[in-house]
């Protein structure tokens, strides 16, 4: 079976480093993004199977990215997986449509399980 | 010869008729209550030559002490009194004179004498004699000297209340003026009787444009407020007053603004009872703060989380690789790390519960639930988590209470923890749970240190802890303050009963939905 390409979107070098080497552990193709405002870029050229977003960011925010991805028609039915440690998180996650929410910090087997889900879908 | 008898005769009756006549002038003068006497101005010094009983009786001098002498001699050594100088130029001048002048008797003692003079003329205008009629006024002199001076006391009187009142209005005014609070009187038409200088610096208005206006047409009619108005219109009658009522508005002059109004009907000693004082304080950096504060707590959790996810992260990505191993001591290691890892995730969150709670932001899912089971997992939970400590739990109540499950169930949690935590001498915990006319009761009664009546008051604040405790348990003072803000946001109450040394009972309490609404849901 070929290997999901999963897209990690977060301004914290330490959580990108962390999920690349769980995410590639479990078996999945990994690319990251520091800088959310090279993201659409990135996002065009590798077509990832999933995204996954940090909300609180500079320059350019979580909610700002997944306005401008729904706009975008080559990547509009992107999946997106938000993580956050902001409080009112799920709340905007629901608000933006994204497929899915996971506070910070998380079990690592609800990281494997959402993905999973989201992708068999 | 019969002719000079009958002369004589005619004298000696006219002598005999003035004689009579004389005796009974004379018997008239001494019965008359006035003294009187009779001066001589044709000799040198104008010398008494009568003198009646009750001019005796008021001078103190015998008849015979008094013929010849001067009047001045009842004046002793008193010689400078302006009316001796009225009598002397009246006397020079033939005419009549009245005086009230001061005269001593022959004991030295004084006594008023209204004196008046009237001058006896012959037939050639000439001044013969002087009539001295005089009245002992002593008495009414007194009264009337201590009329004045109970007129000068009175008035020294009324001087220093005066004094005192104004020093008391000044001290008032200055106190009026000094405050730094915004204060305005009404009247009952909400017109504005007097604004102090910190309402017109705070303000940035000038009197003119304040005084003699009503309130709600003050600058862009920012106190024009419906619900403000239906408070202040119960002021006077009720004698109800407005209490810390908000205000957020945008000011002419100042901007932006967060009032806090407070206004009280003035009552002094009965009077002024339709007179509204209005304190306004600016309450808006208080509240921008307050603002702070929350999102620095909230950016703070927020930021320490982060790396708090790498590392939660890689303690359980080093679990999954160290599975295959089986070196106990480094899984156990392992273990205890991501143990750790969540407690401190825990206080962190804690941290920003708080600062959710103070900003109102935290939600209630509310629903009915088995408020007896949820109590039984609570204890279960703990049970296995901190084994050793006996937990019983008495009372059952069948009861059904609205609420969010899982936030109560952190209350129970946080209470049986401290109830362990603050009992390390004993290892047992009494929780009890019963019905109490429409709402359950929760106890949770420990053997424990007890707590001080200083620290119970302040003991559901947040940030609190109690001061012998602050060393030798670690924690952040944040529990308490939550779980009593998850109650109260549940319409219930949190209290504790507590004596130190003895233990103390954590109550709560919680509305019981009635079955129509439990259903219905």
């Amino acid at each position: 079976m070929e290997r999901k390409k999963i897209m990690i979107c977060d301004d914290d070098q330490g959580i990108v480093e962390m999920l690349e080497l769980f995410l590639e552990l479990e078996g999945f193709n990994v690319i990251s993004e520091i800088n959310s405002t090279n993201l659409i870029k990135q996002l065009t050229t590798h077509q990832p199977d999933l995204l996954l977003l940090d909300l609180w960011m500079p320059l350019l925010s979580g909610d700002q990215v997944i306005k401008i991805i729904r706009n975008t028609p080559e990547v509009k039915d992107l999946p997106v997986l938000i993580l956050s440690a902001s409080v009112d998180g799920a709340a905007i996650a629901e608000d933006l449509g994204a497929n899915g929410f996971i506070a910070k910090p998380f079990d690592l087997d609800e990281i494997t399980s959402k993905i999973n889900a989201i992708l068999s879908n | 010869m019969e002719e000079k008898n009958t002369h004589i005769d005619q004298l000696k009756q006219t002598n005999y008729n003035s004689n009579n006549d004389l005796d009974l002038y004379l018997k008239a003068l001494n019965s008359a209550y006035s003294g009187i006497i009779i001066t001589d101005n044709m000799q040198y010094d104008n010398p008494i030559i009568y003198c009646n009983k009750a001019f005796e009786t008021i001078s103190g001098y015998s008849h015979n002490e008094i013929i010849g002498h001067n009047c001045r001699f009842l004046q002793a050594q008193d010689r400078s009194q302006r009316q001796r100088q009225l009598l002397k130029e009246s006397i020079q001048r033939g005419e009549e004179c009245k005086v009230e002048i001061r005269n001593y008797r022959k004991d030295g003692t004084l006594f008023w004498n209204e004196l008046f003079i009237s001058p006896v003329k012959n037939e050639a205008g000439q001044v013969t004699h002087f009539i001295g009629v005089q009245n002992d006024i002593t008495a009414r002199k007194k009264a009337e000297h201590d009329l004045r001076e109970e007129k000068a006391h009175v008035e020294l009187k009324i001087q220093e209340r005066t004094k005192e009142l104004q020093e008391k209005e000044t001290f008032l005014s200055s106190i009026i003026e000094t405050v730094r609070e915004s204060l305005l009187v009404l009247d009952a038409n909400y017109i504005v009787l007097s604004a102090n200088r910190h309402f017109l610096n705070s303000f940035k208005v000038s009197s003119e444009e304040t005084l003699g206006k009503p309130l709600f047409e003050l600058g862009k009619q920012q106190w024009n407020i419906n619900s403000l108005k239906e408070l202040l219109t119960q002021i006077l009658p009720t004698n109800n007053p407005v209490i810390d009522y908000e205000v957020d508005n945008i000011f002419p002059h100042i901007g932006r603004k967060v009032m806090l109004l407070n206004a009280y009907r003035i009552e002094f000693e009965g009077h002024y009872k339709d007179r509204i004082l209005i304190a306004f304080e600016d309450i808006t950096e208080k509240k921008e703060q307050d603002q702070r504060k929350d999102d620095f707590l909230s950016i703070a959790s927020h930021e320490l989380k982060t790396p708090l996810t790498t590392i939660k992260g890689l303690v359980q990505i080093l679990q999954r690789m160290s599975s295959d191993h089986s070196n106990e001591k480094f899984v156990s290691t392992l273990d205890k790390m991501s143990a750790y890892v969540d407690r401190l995730n825990l206080l962190i969150t804690k941290l920003l519960d708080t600062s959710k709670i103070q900003s109102g932001l935290i939600e209630l899912h509310m629903e009915p639930f088995d408020i007896d089971q949820t109590i039984r997992e609570a204890i279960d939970n703990i049970t296995l988590a901190v084994p050793g400590y006996e937990i019983q739990l008495s009372g059952t109540t069948g009861a059904i209470v609205r609420g969010d499950e899982l936030q109560i169930m952190q209350v129970v949690n946080n209470l049986l923890s401290n109830a362990i935590k603050y009992s390390p001498d004993s290892n047992k915990v009494e929780v009890s749970i019963h019905k109490v006319a429409n709402f359950v009761k929760i106890s949770i009664r420990d053997y424990g240190m007890g707590i001080s009546y200083q620290d119970r008051l302040k003991i559901f604040e947040r940030f609190f802890r109690a001061s012998h405790i602050q060393k030798k348990f670690p924690g952040l003072g944040i529990g308490l303050y939550v779980s009593h803000e998850i109650i109260a946001n549940h319409n219930g109450t949190l209290w504790v009963e507590s004596e130190l040394g003895e233990g103390s009972t954590f109550n709560f309490t919680l509305p019981i939905i009635n079955n129509d609404e439990s259903h219905g849901a």
